[in-house]
């Protein structure tokens, strides 16, 4: 095993499958109770509480509009996104697995009108197809702009 | 540069800001008391250490200038100087510079400064205090001028109280006491940090980042128990019951021993303040005197850094508008020395500060004279005294005839206002025409944890800071007038005052009939209004959790807390929740889910 490799921890989100580098995860949890907040937009669950900390929990699956897959392995992971923590559910966690970075390819696409900024490559293993997600990009940023956008609105 | 030699650094140049810190005040002291050789002495040792340190850590430029500085004060310890407004002014000035450097240092470890002006000064001025020193009695009576004031509110203000242990010679590294460590759980007066006192208790230094961790775990485990409280309830065990109520002693113990590791005295923040006094009054060419009481006062550690620029304002407000020229103090049989005063005392469970002078007070007839002219006050209007002196923190007020360079603005007052009221204190004026003012903040001794009320609102707890709440009330039918253009109206003892639903702030459609629910009545701000909500739970004592950046936005929602049940809730800011748009209030066609309201607004 070369020292480039990268270990990766692979989930699903309705039937596709995702990966994300596995120094970013702090824990998997069980999908806990949560607090709505208010006018917050669909894909945000709510608030919990870790051990102490109040942790915002997001749906993935409602981010990037993927159907979600009932089922009672429902799970949680807590991501460190530079020093702030934040929840994401997943439907289910499946494996941790090892990448070397030529093993990873360009994300194949040809011209979309969607933005696909979130997905960092793409990854063959047998059959199937994960993609590298970059959750930062998926969710906060944006996040963020969205919720002051209310807010003026609402102001 | 390897590890090992950067941390020696770097721990070197935490040590030395605590030094200059401490020196500072001794200066300072110097300056009123010239002849305290155990002040000098402790100057001398202080100085001594930062040289002979930072040169052992390789900040050879850093070491040339304190051997000078210490040079400097060798020459007055050992009597070749004397210790005049001029040659303390010339030794803060260094002190400044050492700080600039240590600052400087800190964020690149070779980082250069241009030193040779002072350098310069601190050279020359020896030469001529040399010649001048025999001849110089009279800057001398100017320094020294009626110590018994000062004296008679604090005792210990300017003198150092002499102990021998403080003489005995120190290994070279000045007394590693922080904010932080002196915040032993032990008592609030314990430890003190500055001056020559007493050997203090043993005290470590801890990084505030363990010390929020702990407080978190602490809390978690608070909740862990009243889980556990609740279970014992249903057990037949006797000596379970007994150890879960005594685990819970024992609990409620750790939590308030943890929450006052944050609690630091007031004292450095205090001491900084003598020296805006001293640079304001000579740069104003006044005579003022400052006295501090109550230094051991303890506070939050944040509230502590945020309470400090509003004071500083304050400070330089007394002795610039408040405080008169000499002149004018002499002509009205004033002592021509004017005193400010700063007084932090508990009252309360909360912290009171006073910023007190016998200056002119403030003249309500100038007050609202300058306000009609500035257009803040209607002619016809008529106030009260306490009306006329709040108009100082109207934004864009400033009563000086002249601006000057030190406060006068007027940008200043309204803000000082803003940060206390932020920190969810309060500031009032007292006045007296001709013999002064006073400045009274009221702060919550910590920002970490607030008395709160628990509401329910469409089936969802809320959490309402208590001193927001003025009081509470269920309305009758005849007291709530519903009128198309201005909404609903609660009529409380010959006040009109505008009534919202929580609900309508959130999108929420409350769970209760209209004559079922309780207003809050909430008088925080510029005007007076009424919340109704579903229920009150009850008043607790709430431990206040930061949101993530990405609620950051939230209008209205100052942060969350983790109540009894385990679960999190949003603590409402009820001014800002006013900024928020109401949804259509009555019409229940607005059928949203509870988090995805704000898709439709």
């Amino acid at each position: 095993m070369s020292n480039d490799v990268t270990r990766y921890i692979c989930f699903n989100l309705g039937l596709e499958e995702f990966a994300i580098p596995l120094l970013s995860v702090k824990e998997v949890i069980g999908l806990p109770e949560v607090t709505p907040v208010p006018q917050t937009p669909p894909h945000f669950v709510g608030i919990m509480n870790l051990r102490g900390s109040v942790i915002s929990i997001m749906d993935l699956r409602h981010k990037l509009s993927i159907k979600a897959v009932p089922s009672d392995e429902t799970t949680v992971v807590i991501l460190d996104l530079g020093g702030h923590n934040i929840g994401v559910v997943v439907d289910k966690v499946n494996s941790v697995i090892s990448i070397s970075p030529e093993k990873i390819s360009e994300k194949p696409i040809v011209d979309s009108a969607k933005s696909t900024d979130y997905i960092t490559g793409v990854f063959r293993r047998e059959n199937s197809l994960v993609l590298l997600l970059d959750v930062a990009r998926a969710l906060s940023v944006e996040d963020r702009s969205i919720i002051k956008k209310q807010s003026q609105v609402a102001a | 540069m390897d590890d090992f030699e950067k941390e020696l650094k770097l721990g070197f140049l935490d040590e030395a800001a605590q030094a200059v810190d401490d020196v500072e005040q001794c200066f300072l002291a110097l300056e009123t008391n010239s002849s305290d050789t155990e002040n000098l002495n402790k100057i001398f040792r202080l100085a001594h250490n930062l040289k002979g340190s930072s040169k052992a850590v390789g900040f050879e430029e850093f070491g040339a200038f304190t051997h000078q500085f210490e040079s400097f004060i060798l020459k007055i310890k050992n009597g070749e100087l004397k210790a005049t407004a001029r040659s303390v002014s010339l030794l803060l000035r260094a002190n400044d510079h050492v700080s600039k450097m240590i600052a400087g240092l800190k964020v690149d470890l070779d980082a250069k400064f241009d030193s040779q002006e002072l350098l310069h000064e601190l050279v020359t001025f020896t030469e001529v205090g040399d010649d001048a020193a025999p001849s110089a009695p009279a800057p001398q009576e100017e320094v020294a001028p009626e110590p018994e004031i000062v004296f008679e509110n604090f005792p210990q203000a300017f003198t150092a109280p002499p102990t021998p242990v403080a003489m005995a010679p120190q290994p070279p590294s000045p007394p590693p006491v922080t904010p932080t460590a002196a915040a032993a759980p032990a008592g609030p007066k314990a430890a003190p940090r500055h001056g020559s006192g007493p050997v203090s208790e043993e005290s470590i230094r801890v990084a505030l980042s363990k010390v929020e961790t702990l407080i978190n775990f602490v809390g978690e485990m608070v909740i862990l128990q009243s889980v556990m409280r609740e279970q014992a309830t249903s057990t037949e065990s006797l000596l379970l019951k007994k150890t879960v109520h005594q685990l819970g002693k024992v609990g409620k113990e750790i939590q308030d021993i943890t929450l006052g590791l944050r609690m630091v005295p007031v004292k450095p923040t205090f001491q900084k303040m003598q020296r805006i006094v001293r640079d304001t009054a000579q740069a104003l060419n006044k005579e003022v005197g400052i006295a501090l009481v109550g230094e051991d006062t303890e506070l939050d550690k944040t509230v502590l850094e945020k309470i400090n620029d509003p004071l500083v304002h304050l400070i330089r407000n007394s002795v610039d508008h408040g405080i008169e020229s000499t002149e004018a103090r002499v002509a009205r049989g004033k002592n021509a020395k004017g005193q400010v005063e700063l007084i932090a005392t508990h009252q309360a469970g909360k912290l009171v500060l006073e910023v007190k002078d016998d200056g002119g007070g403030l003249d309500t007839e100038k007050l609202k004279k300058k306000a009609i002219e500035k257009g803040i006050l209607k002619p016809e209007a008529t106030l009260t005294e306490k009306e006329a002196f709040n108009l100082i923190f109207a934004p864009g007020f400033s009563t000086k005839e002249q601006v000057t360079d030190v406060s006068g603005r007027g940008v200043g007052m309204d803000v000082v206002r803003t940060n206390i009221l932020e920190l969810g204190g309060e500031i009032q004026i007292e006045s007296e025409l001709g013999k002064g003012t006073c400045f009274k903040i009221t702060l919550p001794l910590s920002l970490a944890i607030i008395d709160a009320m628990v509401l329910t609102c469409s089936n969802e707890k809320f959490v309402m800071p208590l001193n927001h709440v003025f009081e509470t009330l269920q309305p009758s039918q005849n007291m709530v007038q519903r009128n198309s253009g201005l909404g609903d109206i609660l009529l409380l003892r010959g006040e009109n005052l505008p009534l919202f639903r929580l609900g309508d702030f959130f999108g929420l459609k409350s769970a209760k009939h209209h004559g079922e629910m309780i207003a809050m009545v909430v008088r925080t701000g510029p005007r007076p209004f009424a919340i109704l909500v579903d229920d009150i739970l009850g008043q607790y004592q709430v431990v206040i959790k930061q949101l993530g950046p990405e609620l950051a936005g939230m209008k209205g929602v100052s942060g969350s807390t983790i109540l009894g049940d385990g679960k999190p809730s949003l603590i409402l800011e009820p001014q800002e929740l006013l900024k928020r748009k109401l949804t259509s209030g009555y019409t229940p066609a607005t059928t949203q889910q509870p988090h995805s309201g704000g898709k439709a607004a």
